[in-house]
C-alpha cells in the first residue's frame, strides 16, 4: 500500500482539502443568515441541514473529483505509474491504492454533512429526531456509494486523458445525475419522445441520494425496505463505472 | 537464508522497439549481481531496453527472463511538489530501512524538509535514487533498472552513489543507462547499443575510454 501512503500524504500536504472540510462544517451555519429562511424561525433549521448536504455535493464535485483527476494524470504523466508497475503493482491495484487515498477525503464529506445537520437541525420531537437521524445516516451512505465510482472514473480518464477531462467527466455526470434528469423529465413531459425516454432511462439518477428536499419538508428517512435497492441502483452503476474506470486506466501517459 | 542470486537474461534474437526494431541481441546475454553499465548513442533504445526489462512494453521478438524482484526508475520520475523528501521517505521506504536512507540524504546534502517542488534538478534525482537504493531487500534478489541516474548530479553524489553500489551489490543487479562524463570511470561490465546490434563487453579493467571508441 505505498502508494495509497503516498497520495494519500500527498493530498494531506496540498491541504486543499481544509477549505472543504471549512465549507461543510462552517458555511451551513453561515448561508441560513444571509438567506431568506431567516424571515421564518422554522426554516432555518431545515435550511441549515439542505445547507450542509449542498456543500458536500459541491465541495465532492469541485475539489474532490479535481483531486482524483490530479492524481491520476501526476500517476501516469511522472512516471510513478510505470515505478509501481515495474514492482509488481498492477494496473488494477494502483487505481485501487489512488481511488482509496481520495475517497478517505470525499468520503467524510458526506458524514460531516450529517453530523452537522444531525447535531445542529434536528427536530426537538423526539420521534421525528430519530427519522431525522435515519435519514442523514441513510443520506451518508448513498453520498458515499455515488461519490465512490466517480473518483475512480475521474482518476482513469485523467491518467490517459488529462486531468481536465477526467474532472470534467466525473462533474458532468454528478451535476447531470443530481440535477440534469430532473430536466429530462421535464421535457419528456411536454415531447413524448422515445430517445428522450431512452435517455432518461439509462441516466445515473443521483438525485436519488440527494437529501435536501426530504429534509426541507421533513419526508422522514427512506423506508428501510427499500433502502437497500437504491444501494443496489447505486451498487450497479458503481460497477459499471469502475469496469470503465479499469479498462480507461493507464500506468503511463504515452506509449 | 541463502537466495538466489539476482538474474537477467536477454534471449539471442531478441528485439526491442515500439512497433520498428531498434535493436538486437546478436547472442544470448546473462547478467548477474552487480553494475553493469548500459551505453548508447541518445535515441538508440537504452530507455526501451529498461522499459522492456521492465515488462512496461514486449519485446518485438525473442524474451527476457528476470529473476529477482524488478524496480524501475524512469528518468522523469517525480513525486508531487508539495511533498517534501522527508514525507517521501516516509510512504515508500521500509521502516527498519528509514534511518539509514535518512542518513545518506544528510551526507549528500539533500534537504528533507524543502518542498519537492523546490528542488534542483540534481536534489531531485537524489531523492529518487535513495528511495530506489532504499526499497531493496537485501535479502532477496534485486534487480534495480536506473535510467539516466546521473543527469544533473554533482559529481560528489555521483561517486558517493557509486560507492554504496559497490559495497551493496550482494543480491543487486543495477543496470545504469548513463552517458558518463569522465574517461577512467570504471565499467567492467557493459550493454552497448550500437548500429542495432546490443552487445554485452566484459573486462574488469575497462574503463569508459575504452569503450567510448565503440559507439562512435
Amino acid at each position: 500500500m505505498r502508494l495509497f501512503k503516498l497520495t494519500l500524504s500527498t493530498l494531506l500536504r496540498r491541504n486543499t482539502w481544509v477549505i472543504c472540510a471549512l465549507m461543510v462544517t462552517i458555511l451551513p451555519f453561515v448561508l441560513p443568515q444571509i438567506s431568506s429562511s431567516t424571515e421564518n424561525p422554522s426554516l432555518v433549521k431545515p435550511a441549515l441541514a439542505q445547507a450542509a448536504w449542498v456543500m458536500a455535493w459541491l465541495s465532492a464535485a469541485f475539489w474532490g473529483y479535481f483531486a482524483a483527476a490530479q492524481t491520476g494524470e501526476h500517476l501516469s504523466k511522472s512516471g510513478l505509474g510505470e515505478y509501481f508497475h515495474s514492482q509488481g503493482v498492477s494496473a488494477t491495484r494502483q487505481l485501487f491504492q489512488v481511488w482509496l487515498a481520495v475517497f478517505t477525503f470525499v468520503a467524510p464529506l458526506g458524514m460531516i454533512a450529517a453530523l452537522v445537520s444531525v447535531l445542529a437541525a434536528s427536530p426537538a420531537n423526539p420521534s421525528e429526531k430519530t427519522l431525522w437521524i435515519a435519514t442523514n445516516f441513510q443520506y451518508a451512505l448513498l453520498f458515499a456509494s455515488v461519490v465512490a465510482p466517480l473518483i475512480a472514473l475521474a482518476i482513469a480518464c485523467a491518467s490517459r486523458f488529462g486531468s481536465v477531462s477526467g474532472f470534467l467527466v466525473s462533474c458532468s455526470l454528478s451535476f447531470y445525475g443530481l440535477y440534469g434528469v430532473g430536466y429530462v423529465k421535464q421535457l419528456i413531459s411536454v415531447e413524448n419522445s422515445r430517445v428522450l425516454t431512452w435517455l432518461w432511462s439509462a441516466s445515473p439518477h443521483y438525485h436519488f441520494a440527494d437529501p435536501t428536499e426530504r429534509l426541507r419538508y421533513k419526508l422522514g428517512a427512506i423506508e428501510w425496505s427499500q433502502f437497500p435497492l437504491l444501494l443496489a441502483y447505486f451498487g450497479g452503476i458503481a460497477l459499471l463505472y469502475i469496469a470503465i474506470s479499469r479498462w480507461i486506466f493507464r500506468v503511463r501517459a504515452t506509449a | 537464508m541463502a537466495t538466489h542470486p539476482p538474474k537477467l537474461s536477454f534471449s539471442q534474437g531478441m528485439t526491442i522497439g515500439y512497433r520498428t526494431p531498434l535493436a538486437q541481441s546478436e547472442v544470448a546475454i546473462e547478467l548477474t549481481k552487480g553494475t553493469h553499465f548500459l551505453l548508447a548513442r541518445n535515441g538508440r533504445g537504452k530507455t526501451t531496453l529498461l522499459r522492456t526489462v521492465a515488462n512496461s512494453i514486449r519485446p518485438l521478438t525473442g524474451t527476457v527472463e528476470r529473476s529477482g524482484s524488478l524496480q524501475y526508475i524512469p528518468e522523469n520520475l517525480a513525486f508531487d511538489g508539495f511533498l517534501n523528501g522527508n514525507t517521501i521517505f516516509k510512504a515508500l521506504i521500509p521502516k527498519p530501512r528509514l534511518p539509514k536512507a535518512l542518513a545518506l540524504a544528510e551526507s549528500i546534502e539533500l534537504d528533507l524538509t524543502k518542498n519537492y517542488g523546490k528542488l534542483s534538478t540534481g536534489n531531485r534525482r537524489k531523492v529518487s535514487l535513495i528511495v530506489a537504493e532504499f526499497s531493496v531487500d537485501p535479502e532477496k534478489p534485486n534487480i534495480l533498472l536506473l535510467d539516466e541516474p546521473f543527469s544533473g548530479l554533482d559529481a560528489f553524489a555521483r561517486e558517493h552513489f557509486e560507492r554504496i553500489w559497490s559495497e551493496r551489490n550482494t543480491n543487486t543487479l543495477r543496470l545504469v543507462s548513463c552517458h558518463p562524463d569522465y574517461d577512467s570511470m570504471p565499467m567492467p561490465s557493459a550493454l552497448l547499443i550500437e548500429n542495432g546490434h546490443l552487445s554485452h563487453l566484459v573486462n574488469d579493467s575497462q574503463t569508459w575510454v575504452s569503450v567510448k571508441s565503440k559507439l562512435n
